[in-house]
């Protein structure tokens, strides 16, 4: 499920009625063109043992042997030892899986790996190019923007996308951007405080 | 104290500023390992069987349906239910079995297949009906229990001498922790010697935890926690069921094995903050001292734990008397949650004290100080209230009820807390420094997010006159030797003193190493700027690096331990808050809170007001968010998720100014806890400032505070 972008267009949507939106849009689709669906041709049914699903991961291939029920987040990080994102619950709500996906930020826990196929995958284990930190993941370290670090990998990976996006984003658009995250910590004014440090890819 | 080389310094050189947290770039970057990032060779991934029932027997339990499943290794029992005097499964989430597969989805297959037959039993979940007598008995020697009441002074002549008299009804709800890391463990068998990587406060009781229960020596055990997503107290006392299964799965499988829980699991079974629920009378005189106190308290931490918190927090009253029930209920156990029973005993008092006030015309500051202990370095709240006030505007607060016309009402609301957070011995730290200028400072610590790493490195450094980044910390594993867990904000006034006295005894061996090189005596050596020079002659001494050619092959060792005097304990703060409410919706939105907070000597600033911001966020969720919310009829928890169970987001948080209070003659003194006390009823405050109704029940949604207000109206 791809999460919300920023909302340019001042469509006001949080965490909390992101799921009904969504829904409704999702509904709404559905309802509205239902010859066209008839129309493309069915996917052919997989599974339900493994079967082949090649990622293309922060540039490099993946082939994997999954069951078509396995998540992108579960793929990469048992079969894949690309442990950087983190699970922490495994619905679309916490955020602490965020990946970018062909430049969106998804809730890569409720994205079937089998459906980002021949996408352009990035996660927090390939943000950095060596040694050099992105200018994200620098300013999370010179504001202290984390404590206990699990829900850091996911509000990277959702500030690198807003940044990406809309790189001169107002306080507003960042607030919304990052509202999709939750830091049990408690971590938030900091991670405001780097985020806004970063403009346009650049340390401001 | 006694003056000694170990002293911290007066002038220092790391110790006090703003240094980034030395394990910031593996944060950032997913190098840093967490328990549920460790993937052994051949590792299983397992999951618990547990009880959907608040209250059942467990008649039958059969593991054979799911060791037939697709890649099942093992299955087994937590116990033996065929025992009937130990067959009740007592909460919603109570464990029954565990299993392993080669997969995860294999493995939550199993978890499904496992088939247990209940015979459900009446149960009890709603407090008021245990209290009544209503629900039905369900704990042995009944579901209530009488704490030790406490009484002092007298309470009639309390009551005759006050002007006003004040009664209210004040109730905080039951939050869950909800670590961002759930509970888990890897469990990795060679032989008879077992290695654990768990999501812990302290590897040191796990060690001890895992070992006797499995029945193994504790040298047999080695635990690991390199990194943690979060405990808050529920990770602190226990490996948890779930840490047992791991390691009988993994040595019933001999393969390692992987058991983290799940979201729901970690809701229902992993702790909580229990509920407080009190009935208060207090009188005030007419010049603002109260004259009596009177509290009947209850609530629940679950099946068969207690519920207790602090009344009257704080204030004083020479008259006052106490009682407190502890009400069992079929729900899960609680556990120590930040600053336990602070947070609930601060907003049952803070309230009525705002209402005690306004009774007798008084500024709810001056009310306040009134009726505080004697100001002492441990006992600030005057000066910081009167600070704070300053600072915050206070001034400009307008009386109870915000008279603007139109639906949006501001007020202002304070309140003040106080925790422990000393320290305390056996803490050994061991330094290690190699002649090609490497520093080790090792330890059986471990680091729950608060930066313990970083003040590891702080210290170090600054005794040697490095930067952070040269030393490097190595903590976190049972093999570095014992440390006390991480809980009540304990941990840096206990391994602080034992890492710089380490520090400054492998310094003095490094000196003596140094001076026949210069030609000067050790002890007119000083460490400062990379350098070891002589003390007001820079120019006459080499650099860290030669300094420690000098070592030879063998590197410089030092032990050193808690020593007191170098940390204390106890700590004041105030929190102000303000407030916007609609009142035409009842949503409550917090524009600015300012914190006063001391902690003995900041050891390490950063992280020191990130921990402030923690907790005040922590309280915010505490007043306006978090709910555990329970069926009335199954008893089952109708939002064991992080959509439902309400959290602050990003577009939540108010502007926040933390103002840390150094008292750096009183030692290192924890921080943990300290500021996730007050800003709940701070919050409340200032909502019953804006819209003149007393909310005397938390959390404040918005159906909560329309609610009020029509109550109010009527």
């Amino acid at each position: 499920m791809a999460k919300k972008d920023d909302s340019p267009d001042g469509l006001k949507l949080d965490r909390r009625n992101f799921f009904k939106t969504t829904g409704l849009a999702g509904l709404a689709e559905s309802i509205a063109a239902p010859a066209e669906a008839a129309a493309q041709s069915t996917p052919a049914a997989v599974g339900p043992g493994d079967v082949p699903v090649r990622l293309n991961v922060n540039g490099r291939q993946i082939d994997l042997m999954i069951e078509p029920r396995v998540t992108l987040l579960d793929a990469l990080r048992t079969r894949a030892n690309l442990t950087g994102n983190k699970k922490g619950c495994d619905r679309g709500a916490c955020g602490a899986c965020t990946m970018i996906v062909d430049g969106r930020p998804v809730y890569s826990c409720s994205t079937l790996a089998i459906e980002v196929q021949g996408k352009q995958i990035r996660n927090v284990d390939g943000l950095a190019t060596g040694d050099r930190l992105h200018p994200v993941q620098q300013a999370f370290c010179e504001k202290d923007a984390l404590m206990c670090g699990f829900c850091t990998p996911g509000f990277i990976m959702a500030s690198v996308a807003l940044l990406e996006k809309n790189p001169n984003a107002t306080p507003e658009q960042i607030k919304k951007g990052l509202d999709g995250n939750i830091c049990r910590c408690g971590t938030f004014s900091r991670i405001f405080e780097a985020v806004s440090s970063v403009k346009g890819g650049q340390r401001g | 104290m006694a003056n000694s080389e170990f002293d911290w310094p007066a002038k220092p050189s790391l110790v006090g500023t703003r240094v980034n947290r030395v394990d910031g770039p593996d944060k950032v970057t997913g190098r840093a390992k967490y328990t549920f990032d460790i993937n052994r060779p051949g590792m299983l991934y397992a999951r618990m069987v547990r009880s959907p029932y608040p209250h059942a027997r467990v008649v039958s339990v059969d593991l054979a349906p799911a060791l037939r499943m697709p890649g099942v290794k093992t299955a087994l029992l937590v116990r033996d239910f065929a025992n009937s005097k130990n067959n009740r499964v007592m909460f919603q989430g109570d464990e029954i079995a565990a299993v392993a597969a080669d997969t995860e989805e294999h493995a939550m297959d199993a978890a499904r297949a496992v088939k247990v037959e209940y015979e459900v039993l009446p149960h009890v979940t709603i407090v008021e009906r245990a209290l009544d007598g209503t629900a039905p008995a369900v704990f042995n020697g009944g579901n209530v229990r009488d704490a030790r009441p406490a009484q002092a002074g007298d309470l009639t002549a309390g009551f005759a001498a006050a002007a006003k008299v004040v009664e209210g009804t004040y109730s905080t709800q039951v939050i869950t922790h909800t670590c961002m890391e759930s509970h888990g463990t890897v469990c990795e068998w060679s032989g008879d010697r077992l290695t654990a990587w768990i999501s812990t406060q302290g590897v040191s009781g796990a060690r001890e935890n895992f070992a006797s229960a499995l029945g193994i020596p504790q040298a047999n055990v080695r635990v690991l926690c390199q990194y943690m997503g979060g405990g808050f107290g529920s990770k602190a006392l226990s490996v948890g069921a779930e840490g047992l299964m791991c390691a009988k799965l993994a040595k019933a499988a001999n393969a390692p094995v992987k058991l983290m829980l799940d979201r729901k699991e970690e809701h229902l079974a992993t702790g909580n903050r229990p509920s407080a629920e009190s009935k208060i009378k207090a009188g005030v005189s007419a010049d603002g001292t109260i004259t009596a106190f009177e509290a009947e308290s209850w609530g629940t931490g679950g099946a068969g734990a207690t519920s207790d918190f602090p009344l009257p927090y704080l204030y004083q009253s020479k008259n006052r008397s106490r009682t407190h029930k502890n009400v069992f209920t079929n729900t899960g156990q609680q556990r120590p949650m930040r600053a336990p029973g602070h947070p609930q005993g601060s907003f049952h008092t803070e309230i009525i004290m705002d209402e005690l006030a306004d009774q007798v015309n008084m500024d709810p500051i001056q009310f306040r100080i009134k009726n505080l202990p004697p100001e002492a370095p441990n006992a600030m709240w005057r000066s910081y209230l009167l600070e704070g006030a300053a600072e915050f505007g206070w001034s400009k607060r307008h009386a109870t009820g915000d008279k603007t016309p139109g639906p949006i009402k501001t007020g202002m609301g304070v309140s003040i807390n106080t925790w422990g957070g000393g320290g305390r011995g056996p803490s050994p730290a061991h330094c290690e420094i190699t002649s090609d200028g490497g520093v080790i400072m090792r330890l059986g610590t471990q680091d729950i997010g608060t930066g313990t790493r970083t003040l590891v490195a702080t210290i170090t450094a600054d005794a040697l006159g490095l930067r952070a980044s040269q030393v490097r910390p190595e903590i976190g594993d049972t093999a570095f030797g014992v440390s006390a867990l991480s809980g009540g904000s304990t941990t840096a006034a206990s391994i602080s003193p034992g890492i710089r006295v380490a520090a400054v005894k492998a310094l003095d061996a490094l000196k003596e190493k140094v001076a026949p090189a210069l030609g000067v005596p050790a002890a007119s050596l000083i460490a400062s700027g990379g350098r070891i020079h002589v003390e007001n002659e820079p120019g006459k001494g080499m650099s860290w690096a030669d300094a420690c050619k000098q070592i030879g092959p063998q590197p410089i060792t030092a032990d050193g331990d808690w020593r007191a005097g170098m940390s204390s304990s106890t700590t004041s703060g105030a929190q102000f808050a303000e407030v916007a409410v609609d009142i035409e919706t009842g949503i409550v939105k917090v524009k600015r809170i300012l914190v006063l907070q001391d902690c003995g000597l900041v050891v390490s600033r950063l992280t020191a007001e990130s921990q402030v911001y923690g907790g005040v966020i922590g309280s915010l969720n505490f007043a306006l968010f978090e709910d555990r919310i329970l069926d009335r009829n199954t008893g089952q928890m109708l939002n064991p998720n992080m959509e439902w169970y309400l959290l602050a987001g990003m577009s939540d948080i108010p502007r926040i100014d933390v103002r840390l209070k150094d008292q750096p003659e009183r030692g290192v003194i924890g921080l943990g806890e300290p500021p996730t006390v007050a800003t709940a009823a701070a919050i409340a405050l200032a909502v019953r400032n804006a819209t003149g109704v007393t909310m005397r029940s938390l959390p404040l949604t918005p159906a909560k505070v329309l609610g009020a207000m029509r109550q109010t109206r009527a």
